[in-house]
């Protein structure tokens, strides 16, 4: 008796745990779509001089760019749904 | 700060070189440990010697020794560490083809004055024991640029500081909510934005120290006379104040009056026309001999 009690007991921690991580992963969806433009701004304006739009001095791109992988391969992914920016923010907002 | 550092800038052609020779003798003459450090890329410091220099410092006379700044060898040591630098942190890097690039890169716009500015920092460094180091500074268009790109790069680096600081505070923000506490891993471009910060307001604080002395120089023409007019008032928009100005082939007469109205309050040397050549160390000393009023700045900044 005791160990069904407890298997519910768990199953229900489990649901919980499980909606509550659903809930806060699309609590952020928005906040996540704002922090990857934000991050992709970030690299167009360091990396400005890459893509031929007006950039920090030289040094300053260079000193960075070992540090930004990340940022660069952000920018190259975006380049995929340049074409259909409406599209993207539909997809975040979840709008069909 | 216990160096003096003094620069000698203007319109190419007035004579910087020869009076920052002269001065970094004169210094040398009167005792004080100086090096003359040409960072114009045209060299003309070996000419005036009449001995080739490099990198590494030449002893001259006794207290002075000389160094030409290799502005290729700054440019080239600077893109080699950051390609390395590069090497180490992308995992495919060959997919971008960056090395490749590097073979371009050294030709891109800046790279020059921020060697230059390399260069400066290096000196200030390996030359920190001596009392003097003077600077025989390009013509003015490089000049300029090496003074302003600290002043423009804090611009740049302060902006994207900020923008750097909200998307950290993002991160933070969804962290917390995923997570429940905010945990993320130090932001290696914000740091290394922080610290080029500090690097460049150090810079800065160089070109205004009351250690350092900008000597603008001019000849009595008209056109030297605009330019330095105009270097001053570009200099002042970016805070730098000039020391002193140096009038240098005075021929009697032409502007020297509207020269003096133009830069009162500021100290002015003159350097009389000299009869020969200047080339050679026996022709500059002989100089410094022929004229009894010899106005050279001497090591604490007064008229001699």
């Amino acid at each position: 008796m005791v160990s069904f009690l407890d298997r519910i007991q768990r199953k229900i921690v489990t649901v919980f745990k499980t909606t509550d991580a659903v809930m806060r992963n699309r609590a952020v969806e928005t906040v996540e779509y704002e922090l990857e433009e934000l991050d992709n701004i970030f690299g167009i304006l360091v990396l400005g001089t890459f893509i031929g739009i007006p950039a920090p001095p030289i040094h300053i791109t260079m000193d960075l760019l070992p540090l930004m992988e990340r940022e660069l391969n952000l920018m190259l992914e975006k380049v995929s749904t340049a074409q259909d920016p409406l599209g993207d923010l539909f997809s975040v907002l979840g709008i069909d | 700060m216990g160096v003096n550092i003094r620069f000698f800038i203007g319109k190419g052609g007035v004579g910087k070189s020869t009076t920052s020779a002269l001065t970094a003798l004169n210094n040398a003459h009167l005792g004080h440990d100086t090096i003359l450090v040409s960072m114009d890329p045209a060299h003309n410091q070996s000419d005036i010697f009449q001995r080739p220099f490099t990198e590494k410092p030449k002893q001259v006379v006794r207290n002075l020794a000389v160094k030409e700044i290799d502005l290729d060898y700054w440019m080239a040591t600077y893109l080699k560490d950051t390609q390395a630098q590069l090497k180490k942190a992308y995992s495919y890097q060959s997919a971008f083809n960056i090395h490749s690039y590097y073979k371009i890169l050294k030709y891109s716009p800046g790279l020059e004055e921020y060697a230059l500015l390399l260069a400066f920092k290096n000196t200030l460094q390996t030359e920190k024991k001596r009392d003097n180091i003077v600077f025989d500074m390009p013509p003015t268009a490089l000049t300029m640029r090496f003074f302003s790109l600290p002043f423009i790069s804090l611009i740049w680096l302060k902006a994207l500081l900020k923008l750097r600081g909200q998307i950290y505070d993002k991160k933070g923000i969804i962290s917390k909510i995923k997570f429940g506490k905010r945990e993320i891993e130090r932001d290696k471009v914000k740091d290394r934005l922080k610290s080029l910060i500090d690097d460049h307001i150090q810079l800065q604080k160089y070109f205004t120290a009351d250690g350092t002395d900008i000597n603008l120089e001019l000849n009595n023409d008209h056109l030297s006379f605009q330019e330095a007019i105009r270097i001053r008032q570009k200099l002042a928009d970016i805070g730098i104040d000039i020391g002193r100005i140096l009038i240098n082939k005075v021929k009697n007469g032409e502007l020297l009056e509207e020269i003096t109205n133009q830069f009162n309050g500021y100290p002015i040397c003159r350097f009389p026309l000299s009869s020969g050549e200047l080339y050679g160390l026996q022709s500059l000393k002989k100089y410094t001999l022929e004229i009894p009023l010899f106005a050279i700045p001497n090591p604490v900044g007064e008229i001699r």
